[in-house]
């Protein structure tokens, strides 16, 4: 157990949201759109009328069981591959936003060009863990078949672990089938999994067509899915926070109890990103005191059920990278990371409630990412670290610049910025860059070390067939 | 006194309540018009009011407007036919509004339609995942003046290209003003498809209407 562990919910909460969900999906059930999934948990022995699913608790919780406690994602190169859960956290760069806002605050809407971009700042940034899924949405590109595009760039551009698509049983199919041959082959897929990818329901209470057909086709493969809610208190929840955890626990243990009866041992990841409703203009806020809540929550959630968590992110509702967003941005890393969350969707990038991605941001988020991950370190205490002999020697009112154990110690203890301003104040006055400023040079420098990973050539040929004739039988 | 409690009742957001009084409108043979307008529509205006003012949130106004729906359609009949009588007819703007095939995300369309309501618009909402055929055929049959197509997601938005297209192919462009909206649209994106209006938020949403049937 980590040292670092925030509880924001006694054991009696969360054995109450507990029953509250048990009782929702057994007399409630889950309306469940996709009709393979409603006649596989049929044959499991649970009932339906039509395609409302009724869960029974005690079949739940046998199938909620059945999932790994943690495991790990393999990278094409072994050094980033990604143990996901138990005390660790993998951090994973925003997913799915439409627009890029430019420093400065001009909006735009997303291109390839700035898909690769983020794609090779993900690869060459140390904090992010994965390389990530959609990064943002390249929107020049058709919008039937860009996931493909994404596939092969993220294979052929980084050997981080990729996420999958969810665009549906056939988006997830070919997300096996494009990583199959660089692993050696669908076999080996069932001992490893290679990829993970987002599943969201449809709160309150539903799992729709195409998350489900991928859910399902992953499983099948035993590749790994983070379940996720996405609860607004107020709007598609209740506007009380107990009553949102409630509806999202139902949705999400749902969902893990089907992946679990198609392929039982299915890594999964308890997920949520629930948040609030702005109760004047009924936009989703997430970044604020109450999703910070929920993140934790969530963790405490999810450790109950024996699975790993992802929750939080570098959020923000702020449409610049500014004040807001770094406030909003630390808690809603801050909170997951001192409650023991293991998977940090969205914590580089993201502005104005995930619809945009900035360069600028994707930085700045990398580096509270870098500061928490050596909060979450903790605090050594052992003979070295307590340092008597050293402050012995320097003795009253000398100093320690000078000693060999500060020589030492200081670079593994103190973690050195990359992005935030230390200098005196007519250091600073020099140039009086903002932090925004400071990023768009940090952004670029990240970009320019890219280092190509390359992949063999013949492999690149056969992914590239394959998304030729993919993309032939869709436009069709 | 009644259309006191006619409004009240709609700023209580209390459904129930102008159910009960609207019947007693019927039942006593009370002025319809005078129940609508100095007691349904206060309300209603008294709630837009208190939302302008940072007073009230959208429980209150989705609440008001499904509220002043019940009542409408207890007076309807009757309200028509005194309307009749005294050889006025509804001039209230008729919008249909809906998401668009392949969309699901509701929550944003229901919110502009409540503030589409609150601001004096008959609406009529067709749901969600609704294809091109059922906005055009409701607009027809209701005689609407706008018809508004909401989407969440950036493979659903090309339905609403697909709208404008739709109305061209059966010659009924300019029969209707189409205005869009949802998370991934943009200005640039309905203008590039043709539609007449496009709003961010439900009450640039209201003061698009209002603008486009001046």
């Amino acid at each position: 157990m980590s040292k670092v562990s925030l509880k924001v919910l006694t054991d009696e909460d969360v054995r109450r949201i507990h029953e509250a969900s048990m009782k929702l999906l057994e007399e409630v059930g889950i309306e469940v759109e996709y009709e393979p999934a409603v006649r596989i948990l049929q044959e499991a022995g649970l009932k339906a009328d039509g395609r409302r699913v009724f869960f029974d608790p005690a079949y739940v919780q046998k199938k909620v069981a059945e999932a790994p406690h943690d495991f790990t994602l393999y990278a094409r190169d072994p050094r980033h591959n990604v143990h996901i859960g138990g005390d660790d956290v993998a951090f994973v760069p925003g997913y799915g936003a439409p627009f890029m806002i430019e420093a400065g605050g001009t909006r735009r809407l997303a291109t390839w060009d700035d898909y690769l971009n983020l794609l090779k700042m993900a690869h060459a940034c140390e904090e992010m863990d994965l390389s990530g899924g959609m990064l943002v949405e390249p929107n020049d590109l058709d919008d039937h078949t860009r996931y493909l595009d994404v596939l092969y760039a993220h294979i052929r551009y980084s050997t981080k672990v990729p996420m999958g698509s969810s665009y549906g049983a056939s988006g997830a199919r070919d997300t096996v089938e494009l990583l199959a041959p660089v692993f050696g082959g669908k076999e080996m897929l069932q001992e490893k999994p290679v990829v993970i990818s987002l599943i969201n329901t449809i709160s309150p209470l539903k799992l729709d067509v195409r998350q489900t057909g991928a859910l399902m086709e992953y499983a099948r493969w035993k590749q790994a899915v983070v379940i996720a809610a996405l609860v607004m208190a107020g709007s598609t929840g209740p506007a009380t926070l107990a009553g949102v955890l409630a509806v999202q626990n139902a949705e999400v243990l749902a969902g893990i109890t089907l992946a679990q009866t198609v392929n039982p041992g299915t890594p999964v990841v308890y997920g949520s990103a629930s948040s609030i409703t702005d109760m004047r203009t009924g936009c989703v806020s997430i970044a604020n005191a109450e999703s910070a809540l929920l993140n934790a929550a969530t963790a405490q959630l999810a450790r109950f059920y024996g699975v790993p968590c992802r929750a939080g992110g570098g959020l923000t509702d702020s449409k610049a990278v500014d004040g807001q967003a770094g406030y909003e941005s630390c808690l809603m890393l801050m909170s997951p990371i001192a409650s023991g969350v293991n998977f940090i969707l969205h914590t580089a990038g993201i502005l104005q409630y995930w619809l945009c991605m900035s360069y600028e941001k994707f930085v700045m988020d990398a580096e509270i990412a870098g500061m928490l991950r050596r909060y979450k370190r903790s605090i050594d205490v052992n003979d070295n670290s307590l340092a008597l002999d050293v402050i012995k020697h320097v003795g009253p009112g000398g100093h320690f610049l000078t000693q060999m154990h500060t020589k030492q110690n200081h670079k593994t203890e103190m973690r050195k910025p990359m992005l935030s301003d230390r200098q005196s104040f007519e250091g600073w006055a020099k140039d009086r860059l903002t932090t925004e400023a400071r990023a768009t040079v940090l952004w670029k420098k990240l970009l320019d070390s890219y280092q190509d990973p390359g992949l063999d050539e013949r492999l690149q040929k056969q992914l590239q067939t394959y998304v030729e004739s993919r993309k032939k039988e869709i436009v069709k | 006194m009644i259309l006191d409690e006619l409004k009240a009742a709609v700023m209580d957001g209390d459904a129930e309540q102008v159910a009960v009084l609207c019947r007693k409108v019927l039942d006593e043979h009370l002025s319809p018009v005078e129940a609508v307008e100095q007691g349904l529509i206060k309300g209603i205006e008294e709630i837009g009011r208190l939302w302008t003012e940072g007073e009230m949130f959208l429980p209150d106004v989705m609440m008001g407007a499904d509220a002043l729906k019940v009542g409408l359609e207890i007076l309807g009949a009757e309200l028509s036919k005194a309307k009749a009588a005294a050889g006025d007819t509804d001039r209230r703007g008729r919008i249909v509004i809906g998401t668009v095939k392949g969309d699901i995300h509701d929550i944003g369309k229901n919110i502009v339609s409540a503030m589409m309501t609150a601001a004096g618009f008959d609406v009529f909402d067709i749901g969600y995942d609704q294809g091109v055929d059922v906005f055009v055929d409701k607009a027809e049959q209701v005689g609407a003046q706008i018809i508004a197509a909401s989407a969440l997601l950036t493979t659903t938005m090309d339905e609403q290209k697909e709208l404008v297209e739709y109305l061209k192919s059966k010659g009924l462009r300019s029969k209707y003003k189409v205005i869009i909206g949802g998370g991934p649209t943009t200005q640039g994106w309905a203008d590039g498809v043709g539609a007449d209006g496009w709003a961010e938020t439900a009450n640039e949403a209201v003061a698009l209407c209002h603008k486009l049937l001046d």
